[in-house]
């Protein structure tokens, strides 16, 4: 790791992993005046450990070098991928308390499994949103697993904290919110490739996340 | 004690309070009034602005009155004495020849049918048939495509509104030629003919009813008597037109795949083929289609497929004809690349072989074909050259393809006529070819100072609203109203006084007149007239500050977010041709957001809307309502409602999704979109079996809502178990007999039934008399949908719940929306009927949403209705094109076009979503709004700001496809696409006023406020 821990003393074990954040922060203002905005588990704000770099080789891939948008391809290598990033970065910035947990390796396998199935859901939402409801079923799904995968790190921190703390919401608004946007350029008329469901959406999800993931630990 | 004088001990109230009502009630009224004036002048302000730039936009086309005369040494001798003339309305080109069975767009319904022309065509040894394919000038409406096939002139765009009235034309043309050579017209078929030419036809006419679409055989069979009857007998005639209209009318009302399509156009083809046998030899024959259809079998627009049709040039005598090499008649892949000849082209082709003079608007030019020889070829070059000169130099037409123009009018002149007459064909063609092109862009000119006048106003009657409705407080705006009417009603005099006396003194401007100065001036006059109240008391920078606080909050930038995105959809042609995808993903996009607010409840109770909302609240408690109900609006939602508010949600977001699966594609959107709201699926059992459902389904969902705050008492049962259900009812017969007559062949035999259509028309006119007239009379009355419930048999406790309480403005008021709804499901088609059993949930959803977030002060409520509204459009059978308008419909309770009937249906059918959101966005104030919270001025002062909400979103709408269509004007696609959508949004401003204005405000909101205070005050 290159940036030291700074001491963090007096967060102590007292914290409740409630769902009411107020009474949280009202406890560590009684105890300490500085930090008193800080939840219990937060992401710690250095850009350079929690910049997603596989995110902008995935898309300079996907856009540049993958001849014909394949999505399956860039799915194939997103998954590794991802788990990298939680492993060596994410997971190393997340602080629990004043602790950082280590990868909890039977954990990791087992949000791969519960990612997977969130794809279902997710494709039901893309539905709801407007996806064809008949046919390109397919594509969809892979649009979904996409975006459920580009979630992955922030659905293995919700379940290394138990479901309590709303922290992680910002993460899939993010993905959610980069997909919404990337709509834009559907209708559009310029009979590019690129304009092919679900290619500009996956693009939009991952600059999405990109944005997520670096900034998050900000807001 | 009886039940009577528990009810009378719960409801009085001491003397003081009815001084206090008496007061109150007074006052209402008379602000009632001041907000009613004020609100039709603003709408006046905006109409007079829609006026200006539509008469700036749809500039018509100046026609001067000359005529071309005989020139006795220059005219060719006549080819023909006699010519029959038959127009087969839509005559698609691909229908008149022959399709291989493998080709893929090969149908058994419409193709190889009408094959006697081509036969006629094809095996022709001597040259005396001709089969071209004729190319239409948009707007493909039969109105104007008569005017361009008779005149040989273009139309303009404006035209296309005035299909449904023809004039005659005063212009000259093929017709009056005809008249003034003393030749004699006998005509048959399609009265608008009569309409057009009247003067020149012979009284032995007979014209038929035309518009009326359901009719497939009247004006066919009319015509085919008539020719039977006179074409050999009779020799009074000259030129013999008829006009065919019932493929046309197959395809308005099956489309063109159906099997009566099949049935009319073998009968067309017989028809043409007892012709071809029975015109003697100095006779020609001509036989075209004015338009062809889309795939629905509409047209109007300009789609290759409305634009292709038929021209067949027929006679006995050999050799009438100099055909081009056989590739130029090409007729396979459905004849793509079939020689064509533009429309106008017929006029001076037809002048020239009946020896009339080509008459003086011309601009099409004769068809190289008809010149047997070279001599001819060039005589007739040389005269169209003559005709269009002249007219160039008559009306005085400059442009800068003159530099083009003059020399080679030179160079025609210096050429001469014998000899080389290839060269003189060329370089006439190539003029006349430039000086089309120079006529199109001029009339394509366009008034910029009325254009921007109307942008103007419309943009200054914009900021009024928003301030008059949103920024000044409603307490504020409630004591300024009695400030605001004479104000404005005095600067309007002094405005027209001012415009007036200018122009009397000085040169009144170009582009005004009279009547259009008395416009402006009234416009200004209102301006003037707000600003000045509204200045009185506040400035700028108040009212500017005023709007950042007023968007402050999360919910009013998301709806101003929802706006802007739809306003900024006429910046580019794709956005536009996909706004019903894109209103579908908006409205869903707010279902989603609204989920996440119940499902995890960020903290966002203090928003400064929810803050006026309590204060103003707090003001209201006047009497004995319990302070937890009245301050409820402070508690955070309970888990309860969280689900509620959940279920709401979903259901929002289900059915906006369900909805957007009812499509009727836009001709652009091309294989991206598969149309769903067709003739086929409209009558099938499956959609037939669903409007049967929901018959009960709809009042049941009805009930469901209204029971959440037990309102689904006294009046309710009737209206929507009774009414509704019965409507519904009589609605599902009328449509599964108009299902079975598609179905079947058009005479079914139902054995008690022996004429279906009388049996129809009855049935259309009661639900009709009843949901429009005796319905709404019945809510006068003051339907209320309460039910005192006393629970306890010991007298003496006094105590009494009144059920439906808490919900008594919304539950009534609703069904005033019912009434409104089952008027509007008459005229709409089954699936469309769908559609709005779906709106109607979703509206209540809505409601529910917003009542639970406590946001009904927040704009986010009327721009969520008003995405509703255009969703609902879509899904509704329409699009923003005008061959997509349902003129069908028109029909259902006439057989004839009838002032208020025919208009009343096809308003209700178009503008449906938008009449229904209009009157129910007052429900977002009303909806779960229990009596005396509020005094009446509070919620009046509120309602008014919710619709002005709504009459700001479609303002803006409207204001942007002005401005955008203004930028857009010399887009390739401004016709099809900018255009219709600008007329689209001027049209819903209108109506969203009309109803607004005098349904919600004026009828509605006053007589259901002054009517529960009545009970609840006294």
């Amino acid at each position: 790791m290159s940036t030291k821990k700074r001491a963090r003393k007096t967060v102590k074990k007292t914290v409740s992993f409630s769902d009411d954040t107020t009474l949280t922060t009202h406890q560590n203002r009684l105890k300490k005046n500085v930090d008193h905005d800080r939840p219990p588990v937060y992401v710690r704000k250095t850009p350079l450990m929690t910049l997603p770099y596989h995110l902008i080789i995935l898309l300079y891939y996907y856009i540049f070098m993958s001849s014909d948008y394949n999505t399956v391809k860039l799915l194939g290598l997103l998954i590794p991928a991802q788990i990298g990033y939680l492993v060596l970065q994410f997971n190393k910035c997340t602080v629990y308390g004043n602790k950082i947990i280590k990868i909890n390796l039977s954990l990791v396998l087992i949000c791969l499994g519960v990612t997977f199935l969130l794809s279902f859901p997710a494709m039901l939402l893309t539905v709801l949103f407007g996806a064809p409801l008949m046919d390109l079923l397919w594509e969809t799904w892979l649009l979904s697993l996409h975006f459920v995968f580009l979630a992955y790190p922030a659905v293995y921190s919700v379940f290394n904290c138990d479901f309590k703390v709303g922290l992680w919401k910002k993460y899939f608004i993010f993905i959610v919110v980069g997909g919404w946007i990337s709509c834009v350029v559907i209708p559009l008329d310029w009979d590019r490739d690129w304009q092919n469901w679900p290619i500009p959406i996956v693009v939009g999800g991952y600059l999405g996340a990109l944005v997520g993931y670096t900034i998050s630990a900000y807001i | 004690m009886d039940e009577k004088e528990i009810k009378k001990s719960i409801l009085s109230s001491s003397n003081d309070e009815k001084i206090i009502y008496k007061s109150r009630i007074k006052k209402f009224q008379k602000n009632h009034k001041f907000y009613i004036i004020l609100l039709i002048f603003i709408a006046v302000l905006q109409f007079i602005s829609i006026a200006f730039f539509t008469r700036g936009f749809l500039l018509s086309r100046h026609v001067l009155d000359n005529i071309s005369t005989q020139n006795e040494t220059s005219n060719p001798t006549p080819r023909f004495s006699k010519a029959v003339i038959l127009v087969v309305d839509a005559l698609r080109f691909d229908f008149a020849i022959p399709v291989n069975e493998s080709n893929a767009n090969h149908n058994l319904n419409y193709h190889n049918n009408i094959l006697s022309m081509y036969d006629s065509f094809a095996n022709d040894k001597d040259a005396s048939s001709l089969l071209l394919k004729f190319i239409a000038d948009p707007p493909t409406t039969t109105l104007q495509r008569l005017k361009g096939l008779t005149t040989g002139s273009l139309p303009t765009f404006i035209d296309a509104g005035s299909n449904f009235d023809g004039t005659v034309i005063e212009e000259d043309n093929l017709l009056k030629q005809l008249h003034l050579a003393n030749r004699t017209v006998k005509f048959a078929g399609d009265d608008t003919w009569m309409a057009l030419f009247h003067p020149f036809l012979s009284n032995d006419s007979f014209p038929l009813e035309s518009l009326n679409v359901w009719d497939l055989d009247t004006v066919d069979n009319g015509v085919m008597d008539y020719f039977h009857d006179h074409l050999q007998q009779d020799k009074e005639w000259d030129v013999m037109i008829g006009h065919m209209l019932g493929i046309d009318h197959v395809g308005h009302k099956y489309g063109p795949d159906h099997f009566t399509m099949k049935e009319k156009q073998i009968q067309v083809d017989q028809f043409i083929d007892w012709i071809l046998k029975s015109i003697d030899d100095d006779t020609l024959l001509v036989i075209l289609g004015d338009h062809g259809m889309d795939h629905t079998g509409n047209h109007g627009g300009d789609s290759i497929d409305e634009l292709e049709s038929t021209l067949f040039l027929y006679s006995k005598t050999p050799n009438l004809w100099k055909l081009k090499n056989a590739s130029n008649y090409n007729i396979s892949d459905l004849g793509n690349d079939y020689r064509s000849v533009r429309q106008i082209d017929l006029v001076s082709s037809l002048s020239l072989l009946l020896g009339q003079p080509i008459p003086f608007n011309n601009l099409g030019w004769p068809i190289d074909e008809i010149a047997r020889n070279d001599r001819e070829s060039s005589q007739f070059v040389n005269l169209a050259i003559n005709q269009l000169q002249l007219y160039k130099d008559t009306m005085q037409i400059h442009h800068a393809n003159d530099e083009i123009l003059e020399p080679l009018a030179k160079n025609i002149s210096n050429t001469p006529l014998t000899g080389n007459s290839g060269k003189f064909v060329e370089l006439g063609h190539e003029y006349q070819r430039i000086f089309l092109q120079t006529c199109e862009e001029l009339w394509a000119k366009f008034d910029y100072y009325s254009i921007f006048t109307g942008i103007i106003l419309l943009a200054i009657s914009l900021v009024l609203l928003i301030s008059i409705t949103k920024l000044i407080p409603s307490i504020v705006v409630n004591q300024m109203v009695p400030e605001f009417v004479p104000g404005i009603i005095i600067m309007v005099l002094v405005a027209n006084l001012c415009f007036h006396g200018i122009f009397y003194v000085y040169q009144q401007p170009t582009f005004v007149d009279q009547f259009w100065g008395t416009l402006l001036a009234t416009a200004i006059g209102i301006i003037i007239g707000c600003y000045i109240t509204i200045f009185d008391r506040y400035n700028f920078i108040w009212i500017a500050m005023r709007l950042g606080e007023t968007l402050a909050d999360y919910w009013s930038r998301i709806a101003v977010m929802f706006m802007i995105i739809h306003a900024l959809l006429f910046t580019s042609n794709s956005f536009t041709i996909w706004e019903d995808r894109i209103v579908s993903f908006l409205l869903s996009t707010f279902g989603m957001l609204t989920l996440y607010e119940f499902v995890f409840l960020p903290k966002r109770q203090s928003t400064t809307a929810l803050l006026t909302a309590t204060i103003s609240e707090k003001e209201g408690t006047t009497s004995g309502v319990n302070s937890s109900t009245a301050n409820s609006n402070y508690l955070p939602l309970t888990r309860f409602a969280r689900l509620l508010g959940g279920y709401h949600s979903v259901v929002l977001i289900a059915f906006t999704r369900l909805a957007s699966t009812i499509t009727i594609c836009r001709e652009e959107q091309g294989e991206y979109c598969i149309p769903t709201f067709n003739n086929q699926n409209n009558s099938a059992w499956w959609v037939l079996g669903l409007c049967f459902l929901m018959i009960f389904i709809l009042p049941a969902c009805i009930t469901g809502y209204y029971n959440l705050t037990s309102s689904y008492q006294a009046a309710a049962p009737i209206w929507i178990n009774v009414f509704l259900k019965g409507i519904l009812g009589l609605n599902f017969v009328y449509w599964s007999l108009t299902s079975l007559e598609n179905n079947n062949n058009a005479t079914i035999a139902i054995p008690f039934l022996k004429n279906v259509s009388i049996f129809k028309f009855t049935l259309a006119r009661i639900i009709a008399g009843f949901s429009l007239i005796a319905s709404n009379v019945g809510w006068l009355m003051g339907p209320l949908c309460i039910k005192l419930n006393v629970h306890n048999t010991d007298v003496k406790s006094h105590e009494a719940t009144i059920l439906g309480y808490t919900n008594i403005y919304g539950s009534e008021f609703f069904l005033l929306v019912i009434n409104v709804l089952m008027s509007i499901l008459l005229f709409n088609k089954p699936l469309a009927q769908l559609s709005y059993f779906l709106m109607c949930n979703q509206l209540l959803s809505i409601l529910e949403i917003i009542d639970l977030l406590k946001l009904k002060e927040n704009i986010i409520g009327p721009i969520a209705l008003g995405l509703l509204s255009y969703q609902h459009f879509f899904t509704t059978g329409h699009q923003a094109t005008i061959p997509s308008v349902q003129w069908d419909i028109g029909f259902m309770l006439s057989e004839k076009i009838t002032f208020p009937f025919t208009h009343v249906a096809i308003i209700l059918n178009t503008f449906g979503p938008h009449i229904l959101v209009s009157l129910s966005v007052a429900l977002l104030t009303l909806w779960s709004q229990p009596p005396d919270v509020l005094k009446p001025q509070t919620l009046l002062g509120r309602i008014v700001s919710n619709c002005g909400i709504l009459l700001i979103y479609n303002t803006i709408l409207c204001l942007s496809s002005f401005i955008w269509v203004t930028h857009f004007r010399r887009h390739l696609m401004v016709w099809k696409i900018f255009c219709p959508r600008f007329i689209f949004a001027a049209l819903s401003l209108i109506v969203t006023q009309m109803v607004v204005t005098f349904g919600t405000i004026a009828f509605a909101s006053g007589r259901l406020i002054k009517h529960i205070n009545d009970i609840f005050w006294k």
